[in-house]
């Protein structure tokens, strides 16, 4: 086994442009050439990781913007936020397509399927609900309605939902089995992530914790710790290989941990430096790339790339 | 003329004009006509206002002109040249409300309504004057109170009354007069029993009546049974009573009526009240008064009049009469008056209420209410106390004298206390007794003590009734109070207590005062009438609920926060939540995660779901199919799942489609065995297959049939394979390369450089044979870019160039897509940006040279991912890498593949 990669630590771009806290930032599809985030200005925005450079601000949501998805093909995106609707964005032109009401509170996440025929939200009015982007049905595909708190992140797999809730429950939907599963956690789950052969998934909660929980049964593999995630949601996520856990931190360090030993990497024995000056909102690792953006309450993207192998 | 003529021959014969006889009017029935010479013009003259407008006939046309009436004004009609004309019809639909009965009235003119007003009160004249008598009986016969009042019964006579019915008209005819009596005539013998009996007066034997009295020589009509009137009762006095008289005159039976004090005066002017009355005031028309309203030629009464004399009413007369009649029984009073007959005199003296002087009331006494109630507080507080009479002069009564007992005052002169102190029971127990005896009492002290402090007040008064049988019956009926058991207890208590009366006493709860345990026994009462058992057929089909329902209970009102309330409230709260959710929540907290935080359960998704996700839904999975789906599954999640969401993999048309792909591709020799399998089970895939399989079908046609202007979308779609065969020009190269991607890199990658071009063209001649031939063996549906790269060697290369450049017109559109590089133009969208296209598309031709598979994809990943090209697939050793043609599918390689290679491919874009 190869040493575990080092996480990306040199800062390439910082992608400045909302005003107030990004709640979230997301890669484009494919080979995540672009990123896009939302922010609480109410507008998304996309940038060019590579230059920095702002290609396009979207705006039309009323309220702050929470949650980011792009569809499969990069030529539409959903967002959602305060508005209490799911906006189905083209990208190209900057319109919404399609804006569905139908949550009584504000959405905090929305996630496309994979062909994007469906879009899942999820709200804090404590249900997920499917839509059907392919009819024109104003009603959702189904409402999952298990959850007793907020919802706060959904992953949707091929042939599972997996939801994460402030009641402390992890909630995977499985499609083929027809079964629901319920983890509980204990403290309110702000992310979940499965890797990429769905067999563990990685779960942020708020009592400082970054869980890697089997998804067979339910057990916990691994824990990570020493990062503070207690009021505010961040997200955890995997890095490239896979070797790696990446989560944020309401100081504003980003932690990395090796996946196996659960140790944190970093430059200094005291933890990562402080990267942001505020909370940092939300992390997500390039697909392939040793990458990662980071959204913080201080207004920035910051573009993160490993010095190391290239 | 004529009479003229007449007149000057008679007067020739020598008869007078002045004989009646010849005035002698013929005409028997209405008004002669006026003599024909008067109208006549004899051409003398005559005034204008004396004219008269006369017609051929010597009728009087225009008489109405200054009269005023109309009724023959013009041309002798009603008014118009055309007459009258009959009102036209005017439809009622509309205002049928309004509509009134057509009167005989409306057709009239004025003279008839005058003539018909005329007639009218001749009969009504007519009427009366023949009533005239009739009323008068009529009045006769009312009721007494009618012929007290002279002036009502006046007046009454002047009011027409209602017409005689016809047996009083017979009557008539037959000799009655009103007033009379019905039935044959009587002697006045007779007549004077019926006097007797009618005025209710005791039987009095007739005096001899003188043969010789005139009286005796007639017959006299019988007396009219006067009509018995009731009064109606419309006070609540007792029967007999005069609301008007004291005790006194109805003892007497004598009413203080005017008849007493003499003949009514009659009322009008001129008399005041210092006047005396005079004869000439005396009410002539009073009849009500005396002699019952009858008067006859000869008086009876007037005969005894030297006996007594009668005033009032006979009925009061002959009232006195018993009482004088019966001295035997008659006693008087004390004071003389005679006693009511029917009455003793008592011998008992009746006993007096004793009636004390109002107590003296002191000069400086002033009312103050406060003291009073001060008072009532105290005795409140100390209940022995015997309570001070509330009104006595502070001057008075001494400072103790009142207020101090007796050991009061004792103690405050500091004399030895009284040995007498009332014993009790426990002074005659034995101390060890006593001891035993108070903690007995101690223990239950709760109880003993205070019910009875409660209970001060009758408690069988407060108790509300309630039927045996239905207390019985909801004994057995529904508990309405399960939730609360010592309500329960207290509701059967009750229920036992109302069904057998007598055994069971209630008594309050402890802390519950009197109201709120008769507020609680009256609802108990109303319980049990509503929950006892419904009787009949519907009684046996309801069965108390065996569960009771202990679930929390609001409270009644305000929330009060008290400790026990607090607690009872942590407590109630907590434990329903306990069992579900505690248990997972600690097993969370100490870390013990797997089967104890895990809840699993059955969820049914929406079938749109699973169709969007392209998922059999569980209940729709058939046996056969799992047997299958269970080889495969666990070779394809990795890939399905590869891609952080499934879009990473650039989106294929579907992922099953992948899926089926990667899977047909690696199970190699059992290939066959799958294919037929899955094309069994799995209709979707089935139906995407064949839809698949036509499309580049179409290609070919169009590309054969087609002229080269028209190029679709279809077409810039297989343009990439086209371009792959297309040679790069050397020229094109250097600026192809992407800015950011460094371009020694591009050979560098492994399978693409070397293997791709040769292993490319088996493939398609392979796919060019095959697809005809082995549809069965090689599944049709991933031949999309073999079939292309087919197509593309038999057309020729200009052909192909203009493809090329419909491409670009189709890439214009998808130029905001994140696959490329150069979109950072994007959102301007510039119109022609020539360069740019020529740079993509050289870019790409420059890529196609050196791997055809990867390229192709990207170009349209949505559409073509998922084939891999056959080539790849033999040229490395594991199967798996070529699955993933698709540029944007290597990101997930490297998690399986320990070299990375796949990233160069990455790197290219």
């Amino acid at each position: 086994m190869p040493p575990s990669p080092v996480p990306p630590r040199t800062l390439h771009q910082t992608l400045a442009g909302h005003v107030g806290p990004t709640h979230v930032v997301r890669y484009a599809k494919g080979a995540g050439k672009y990123v896009m985030s939302g922010g609480q200005d109410r507008t998304v925005r996309l940038w060019k990781p590579q230059t920095g450079s702002q290609i396009q601000v979207y705006k039309g949501h009323g309220y702050e913007v929470y949650g980011l998805s792009v569809a499969h093909d990069n030529a539409k995106f959903a967002s959602s936020g305060g508005d209490r609707s799911v906006f189905i964005w083209d990208v190209k032109t900057g319109q919404t397509i399609r804006r569905i009401p139908g949550h009584a509170s504000k959405i905090n996440t929305v996630e496309f399927n994979y062909d994007a025929s469906v879009v899942a939200s999820g709200s804090y009015d404590a249900t997920v609900r499917l839509w059907d982007l392919r009819a024109t049905s104003r009603q959702a595909i189904q409402v999952l309605e298990e959850a007793r708190d907020a919802i706060q992140t959904i992953y949707v797999g091929p042939t599972q939902i997996i939801s994460g809730s402030v009641d402390g429950h992890v909630r995977t939907y499985d499609l083929r089995m027809g079964e629901l599963r319920a983890d509980c956690l204990g403290p309110p789950v702000t992310s979940v992530l499965p890797t990429k052969d769905s067999q563990t998934i990685l779960a942020c909660t708020l009592d400082s914790t970054v869980r890697l929980m089997d998804m067979e049964t339910g057990k916990l593999l691994n824990s990570f710790t020493s990062h503070k995630t207690e009021s505010y949601r961040c997200r955890a996520c995997f890095d490239a290989e896979e070797r790696n856990v990446l989560c944020g931190d309401e100081e504003g360090r980003i932690w990395a941990w090796d996946l196996v030993d659960g140790k944190p990497l970093g430059p200094g024995t005291t933890g990562p430096p402080k990267v942001h000056e505020k909370v940092v909102l939300w992390i997500e690792h390039h697909v392939s790339d040793n990458e990662l953006v980071s959204a913080s309450a201080d207004g920035t993207v910051k573009v993160w790339r490993g010095d190391s192998d290239r | 003329m004529h009479s003229g003529q007449l007149k000057r021959k008679l007067a020739d014969l020598g008869i007078e004009g002045n004989n009646p006889k010849l005035t002698e009017s013929f005409c028997l029935i209405g008004t002669p006509l006026p003599p024909l010479e008067k109208s006549k013009d004899t051409g003398e003259f005559v005034p204008l206002w004396k004219q008269e407008v006369r017609d051929e006939q010597g009728r009087r046309r225009l008489h109405g002109a200054f009269t005023g009436g109309f009724s023959a004004g013009y041309f002798n009609t009603v008014g118009s040249k055309e007459g009258w004309a009959p009102s036209t019809f005017v439809s009622s639909r509309s205002d049928r409300a309004s509509k009134k009965q057509a009167r005989p009235e409306d057709f009239m003119d004025e003279e008839d309504l005058e003539a018909a007003r005329d007639d009218r009160k001749l009969v009504d004249t007519h009427e009366e004057m023949d009533l005239l008598g009739g009323t008068q009986a009529e009045l006769g016969t009312r009721g007494g109170d009618v012929q007290n009042d002279s002036i009502a019964s006046a007046l009454e006579s002047m009011i027409p009354s209602t017409k005689d019915s016809a047996g009083s008209l017979l009557l008539r005819k037959m000799g009655w007069k009103p007033g009379q009596g019905i039935g044959p005539r009587i002697p006045y013998k007779q007549l004077i029993l019926q006097d007797q009996q009618s005025s209710s007066r005791p039987f009095e034997p007739p005096k001899d009546v003188d043969e010789d009295d005139p009286a005796n020589k007639h017959l006299y009509a019988p007396r009219d049974t006067k009509v018995l009137l009731f009064q109606r009762k419309d006070n609540s006095f007792g029967l007999g009573y005069n609301p008007g008289l004291n005790l006194q005159q109805s003892v007497d039976g004598r009413t203080t009526s005017v008849s007493d004090n003499g003949p009514n005066i009659s009322a009008g002017f001129g008399l005041g009240a210092l006047n005396d009355a005079d004869d000439d005031d005396v009410d002539v028309y009073d009849g009500g008064s005396r002699g019952g309203g009858r008067r006859l030629a000869f008086d009876e009464e007037e005969k005894d009049q030297d006996d007594h004399i009668v005033m009032g009413r006979p009925g009061q007369a002959s009232q006195q009469e018993t009482l004088n009649r019966r001295p035997a029984s008659s006693s008087t009073f004390s004071d003389g008056r005679p006693l009511l007959p029917g009455f003793v005199l008592s011998d008992k003296p009746v006993s007096e209420d004793t009636w004390f002087p109002v107590p003296e009331i002191p000069k400086d006494w002033t009312p103050d209410p406060r003291r009073v109630w001060s008072q009532d507080v105290k005795q409140e507080d100390k209940e022995n106390v015997p309570a001070k009479p509330s009104f006595v002069h502070p001057s008075r009564r001494g400072a103790f004298a009142v207020t101090l007992t007796a050991d009061e005052r004792g103690a405050a002169l500091g004399e030895a206390r009284l040995p007498a102190t009332p014993k009790s029971v426990f002074d005659y127990l034995a101390p060890k007794d006593r001891e035993r005896l108070q903690n007995l009492a101690t223990t239950t002290s709760l109880t003993t003590v205070e019910v009875p402090d409660d209970s001060q007040a009758p408690d069988e008064a407060l108790i509300p009734h309630t039927d045996p049988a239905v207390a019985r019956a909801a004994l057995s009926g529904f508990q309405p109070f399960t939730s609360n058991p010592d309500k329960q207890a207290r509701y059967t208590s009750y229920l036992q207590s109302q069904a057998s009366p007598g055994e069971t006493a209630l008594l309050p709860r402890r802390g519950q005062n009197r109201e709120e345990f008769t507020h609680e026994l009256r609802e108990f009462a109303k319980s049990a009438l509503i929950f006892k058992p419904s009787s009949g057929a519907l009684g046996g089909r309801f069965a108390t609920a065996s569960i009771q329902d202990l679930g929390s209970k609001p409270k009644e009102g305000l929330y009060t926060p008290s400790v026990d309330g607090l607690r009872e409230d942590s407590s109630v709260s907590e434990t329903p939540k306990e069992p579900e959710e505690e248990p997972k929540r600690r097993a969370a907290r100490l870390g013990m995660f797997g089967a104890l935080t895990r809840e699993t359960k059955p969820w049914a998704p929406a079938k749109l779901l699973c169709k969007r996700f392209g998922v059999k839904g569980p209940e729709v999975e058939a046996p056969p199919l799992m047997a299958s789906g269970v080889a495969a599954e666990p070779e394809w999640k990795p890939d399905l799942s590869a891609g952080p969401p499934i879009g990473a993999l650039g989106a294929g048309p579907s992922e099953e489609t992948v899926a089926a792909a990667t899977a047909s591709f690696r199970s190699g020799p059992t290939a066959k065995k799958d294919i037929s399998n899955i094309g069994l089970g799995d209709d979707d895939d089935q139906g995407r297959d064949v839809l698949e399989y036509t499309r580049p079908e179409r290609d070919i046609f169009k590309a054969i049939f087609a002229s080269d202007d028209e190029s679709s979308e279809d077409e810039a779609e297989t343009a990439p394979a086209a371009t792959a065969e297309a040679a790069p020009t050397p020229s094109d190269l250097p600026e192809s390369v992407p800015n950011n991607v460094p371009a020694s890199i591009v050979p560098a990658h492994p399978s693409a450089a070397p293997s791709s071009a040769p292993l490319y063209e088996p493939s398609t001649s392979s796919t060019l044979g095959n697809t005809p031939v082995d549809i069965s063996t090689f599944r049709p549906t991933f031949v999309s870019r073999s079939d292309r790269t087919k197509d593309a060697p038999s057309r020729k290369e200009q052909k192909e160039k203009d493809k090329k450049e419909s491409k670009k017109k189709g890439k214009g559109k998808a130029i905001l897509s994140f696959e490329t590089d150069d979109l950072q133009i994007v959102p301007t969208r510039s119109d022609s940006p020539d360069k740019e296209r020529r740079k993509k598309k050289r870019k790409k031709e420059k890529r196609d040279d050196g791997k055809v598979s990867e390229d192709v994809p990207m170009e349209d990943d949505d559409m073509w991912v998922e084939k891999p090209p056959p080539a790849t697939v033999n040229t490395t050793d594991e199967p798996v890498v070529p699955c993933f043609p698709d540029t944007d599918l290597e990101q997930d390689k490297p998690t399986k593949d320990p070299h990375r290679g796949r990233k160069r491919a990455v790197d290219f874009l």
